[in-house]
């Protein structure tokens, strides 16, 4: 039985998605992702002349009756894609709670998961934590394991800081083949760390997007007015300040333009970015904004 | 501007309490959030701010407004107008010599008088009252300010205790009668509201005291001649204290003792074996507010003997009296009762008969006719047997009520009040009480005539009533402000007050009623010269530590031509409501929780 809201009709929904990847990756079976190689689809790629032992059956007859030379056509090769879903499993992610929080964001990977596997392509999920405790599954494929990955995604805890960068340099040390990164974080950080972070992903010739999540109350946080004490969920740390009307509209404008910040870099370096508050619908974010910005085929 | 209530005023005080809400609010909240990165900024912010945490909202300031304009509304403010006719009534009892610093209270009332007269300019109209001996005018015509500053001055206080007034109904109808713009009372008792023209101006403050309660010089016995004082001392304050008390002699010093008296107790000390001398004073020592009752003053009593003045009716009854020793008897007819001196007797003696007013010796009635001042008779019981007796007490001691039978007895039914001695199934046979310090006495049944060893228990009960009679014969003074009685006087005879006064007597007066000073008031009279002890007897002028309030509320002011104040606490409490209005809508509203 599978939690809320996987349903069979959203199931049945994520089916007719499928990843759209910019680039191009060397598969390991035949798939529908387009390759660099040159097989047997039905896309068009080059020409080459032809060689004794070529296949007959792919020479161009209509050059050879305007030029009376032989010359094979050469097609494109289709192969499946490697995903990997890279899910903040930081303290930062289980505020208010690990409910209002950490679980939308599973929920977002596992859908994730399972719109690549029912394409049967490969994915494998990412748990980034401290920088020593190195969580990721094993590569699913097919779509009854949908299962695992939900099982996988949530049953951890979120807790501990999060060092973006070494955390993902820890896991990509163990990646072999490109593919797909699909990075679902809160992105409270230092536009430095989640540059870092980002860059790391692009050197491994990933093609990334990037999924920012956001409580409502992080978004208009509802302290009383009055003298407050913030305590950091990651590192414990405290300040001090008047809470008022002024100082929200202070943290709004902040928030603000630290997202597009975020954003402004994503674009600049064709990484797929999108911003989901979790008080918002999750069919809405995954089947109208995800495919707008080009997530989705 | 002048305030009402003034003492709300001091809710001010309590004013700073309001930052108690802001400064527990300014305790900081403690919250985790998911990242402190995007509060950098403020805390930046709050850090330059040079009172750092302790900004006060607008809200705080609105709120602090309003409640200073309630406090002050509470205090009833209102405008004076100038008054030109008014009354000042100023309380001249003897607390009011009580010293307060430097002045007594008397002194302090008189400046305040002062004030008001200066405030009521040179065209004003003021009538000054005393409230002792009687409240009453000085002078029936009203003052000019100036004149009435001089009257002012001479007055002096009594040492007679507060006259017991109504004020409400007494204040009013002086008000409404002199049409007094304004009616200002000057003494030590607080008050217990105002209206627009009846003021009450309280000077001192509680205070503790000591006084001396009760002095008597008496002969220790009825067949002898010595002498003994009895001295009790009352101490009005919360902690005991060591009271030294000396006992003189016409001005001379007999003997001193100390006397330890516990927080609001009395204690007693007896003096012997001492010199008899005109009059006597005893004293404790001066250290506490009110020095006019440190002092009491008694004569020895008047005769060796017990003088008994006998009124009968059938007066062979009564001269089996002379058979007692210490006992010399006089029997008169009752018509006779008005044409003799009775000045120096210690006990009148009114058998089957009874004079139209309490006489001002101690006096005992038996079986009195129906028109007596103190008593009413019930119906005539024959040989009642005793219920129920009054022990210990001195007329019932060794008396064996087993015995004591009377023949002919009538139930008493007392109209004053007084203490049932003697009860019989049918009511009270023997009722004492006191009228003025003198001891009255009222027998259901014939004591007379006194057969001796005949008739042991009404013998006994006799000889114990002369011995109470002996004990409490006018030895311990009157009290100030009751008349002096004394033989008729002739041409020449004179008066001599506590103060000095030679007051010459008209032929034929036989009482002086203006005992207005504590002390010894001599009376001569040709050859013969009596002495007599006037001291102030009232507890509650010497208990200064919490003084009645007066109460003035409901009082209305009918008769004077307008008001001469104009309120504003209405419009102080209009204000108030418009600023709540206006600080519900400035104070920040509680923040509505979002789900997540």
């Amino acid at each position: 039985m599978l939690p809320e809201p996987f349903t069979p009709q959203f199931l049945s929904q994520l089916e007719t998605l499928r990843l759209r990847t910019r680039k191009e990756f060397l598969g390991s079976h035949t798939g529908n992702y387009s390759s660099p190689r040159r097989g047997t689809s039905l896309e068009f790629a080059d020409y080459r002349r032809y060689a004794p032992g070529d296949d007959l059956r792919y020479l161009d007859w209509g050059i050879y009756a305007r030029s009376d030379r032989l010359y094979i056509k050469l097609f494109r090769e289709e192969v499946d894609l490697f995903a990997y879903i890279f899910v903040d499993a930081s303290a930062s992610m289980a505020f208010p709670s690990p409910k209002q929080k950490f679980l939308p964001a599973s929920h977002i990977a596992a859908a994730l998961s399972y719109v690549v596997l029912a394409n049967h392509d490969h994915v494998k999920l990412h748990l980034l934590g401290e920088h020593s405790n190195l969580v990721a599954s094993p590569f699913y494929r097919g779509r009854r394991r949908i299962t695992d990955c939900i099982q996988f995604v949530t049953s951890s805890t979120p807790e501990g800081p999060l060092e973006l960068a070494p955390a993902l340099a820890g896991h990509l040390r163990k990646l072999r083949r490109p593919g797909k990164a699909i990075l679902i974080s809160d992105f409270l950080m230092s536009a430095a760390s989640y540059q870092q972070g980002l860059n790391l992903l692009r050197a491994f010739n990933l093609d990334i997007a990037v999924i920012q999540i956001l409580t409502r109350q992080e978004v208009d946080p509802a302290f009383s007015n009055g003298s407050l004490r913030v305590v950091d969920s990651e590192t414990h740390a405290e300040i001090g300040f008047q809470w008022d009307a002024g100082a929200r509209q202070d943290y709004q404008a902040k928030l603000a333009q630290h997202n597009s910040q975020i954003r402004s870099f994503c674009h600049q370096n064709g990484i797929h970015y999108s911003l989901y508050v979790t008080d918002r619908d999750l069919d809405d974010f995954i089947f109208a904004t995800l495919p707008a910005i080009g997530l989705f085929k | 501007m002048e305030f009402l209530n003034p003492a709300a005023l001091y809710g001010l005080l309590a004013l700073p309490l309001l930052l108690i809400p802001y400064l527990i609010k300014r305790k900081p909240q403690r919250v985790v959030f998911s990242s402190l990165l995007l509060f950098t900024e403020p805390v930046k912010r709050a850090g330059g701010r040079p009172l750092g945490r302790l900004r006060l909202p607008l809200a705080f300031f609105l709120q602090l407004l309003l409640l200073t304009l309630l406090i002050l509304a509470l205090g009833e403010p209102v405008f004076s107008l100038r008054a030109s006719n008014i009354a000042i009534i100023l309380d001249n009892s003897a607390s009011m010599q009580t010293i307060e610093g430097q002045q007594t209270r008397f002194a302090l009332a008189q400046e305040k008088a002062r004030e008001l007269l200066f405030d009521l300019g040179a065209t004003g109209k003021v009538d000054l009252y005393v409230t002792t001996p009687r409240l009453e005018k000085v002078r029936l015509a009203a003052f000019e300010p100036s004149e009435a500053a001089a009257v002012l001055a001479a007055l002096t206080p009594h040492d007679l205790a507060d006259t017991p007034i109504n004020y409400q109904s007494s204040l009013s109808q002086m008000a409404k009668e002199g049409k007094y713009d304004r009616l200002f009372l000057i003494t030590d008792h607080p008050a217990a509201g105002q209206t627009d023209t009846l003021r009450v101006i309280t000077v001192g403050q509680p205070r503790e005291n000591f006084a001396v309660s009760s002095f008597s010089i008496s002969r220790a016995s009825l067949v002898g001649s010595r002498l003994e004082a009895n001295v009790e001392v009352a101490n009005f304050s919360s902690k005991e204290e060591r009271i030294r008390i000396a006992l003189r002699g016409g001005g001379a010093d007999i003997s001193s003792r100390e006397l330890s008296v516990g927080g609001g107790k009395t204690a007693q000390a007896t003096f012997e074996g001492f010199r008899a001398y005109p009059y006597y004073e005893v004293e404790i020592d001066g250290r506490d507010a009110l020095p006019l009752d440190n002092r009491r003053f008694a004569v020895p009593p008047a005769a060796q003997n017990l003088r008994i003045l006998g009124i009968s009716p059938r007066p062979q009854a009564l001269t089996s009296l002379r058979a007692i020793p210490g006992v010399s008897l006089d029997v008169i007819a009752p018509k006779e009762y008005d044409k003799i001196d009775r000045s120096g007797y210690g006990l009148e003696i009114f058998h089957y008969t009874a004079p139209p007013a309490l006489p001002g010796n101690p006096t005992l009635f038996v079986l009195p006719p129906d028109d007596n001042p103190l008593v009413d008779l019930e119906k005539p019981l024959s040989r009642p047997a005793v219920s129920s007796w009054r022990e210990p007490h001195p007329l019932t001691r060794y008396v064996n009520f087993a015995l004591f039978r009377p023949v002919f007895a009538r139930p008493l039914r007392p109209r004053v009040s007084g203490e049932t001695i003697i009860e019989s199934s049918a009511g009270p046979l023997v009722f004492s009480t006191a009228q003025s310090g003198v001891r009255q006495l009222a027998l259901g049944f014939d004591i007379f005539p006194y057969l001796g060893r005949e008739n042991l228990p009404v013998s006994v009960f006799t000889l114990n009533l002369l011995d109470w009679f002996f004990h409490g014969s006018a030895t311990e003074g009157r009290a100030t402000g009751i008349s002096l009685t004394f033989g008729p006087t002739h041409q020449g005879d004179f008066l001599l007050t506590p103060r000095g006064d030679k007051l010459t007597l008209h032929a034929g007066t036989n009482s002086f009623p203006a005992t207005y000073w504590q002390g010894i008031y001599q009376v001569d009279r040709g050859a013969q010269r009596t002495l007599f002890a006037v001291n102030l007897k009232n507890t509650n002028e010497s208990d200064l530590r919490q003084p009645t309030p007066i109460e003035l509320r409901d009082i209305s002011s009918n008769g004077a031509k307008m008001s001469a104040l104009f309120s504003i606490w209405p419009y102080l409490l209009l204000t108030s409501l418009l600023l709540l209005v206006v600080e519900w809508f400035v104070n920040p509203r509680p923040l509505r929780t979002r789900s997540g």
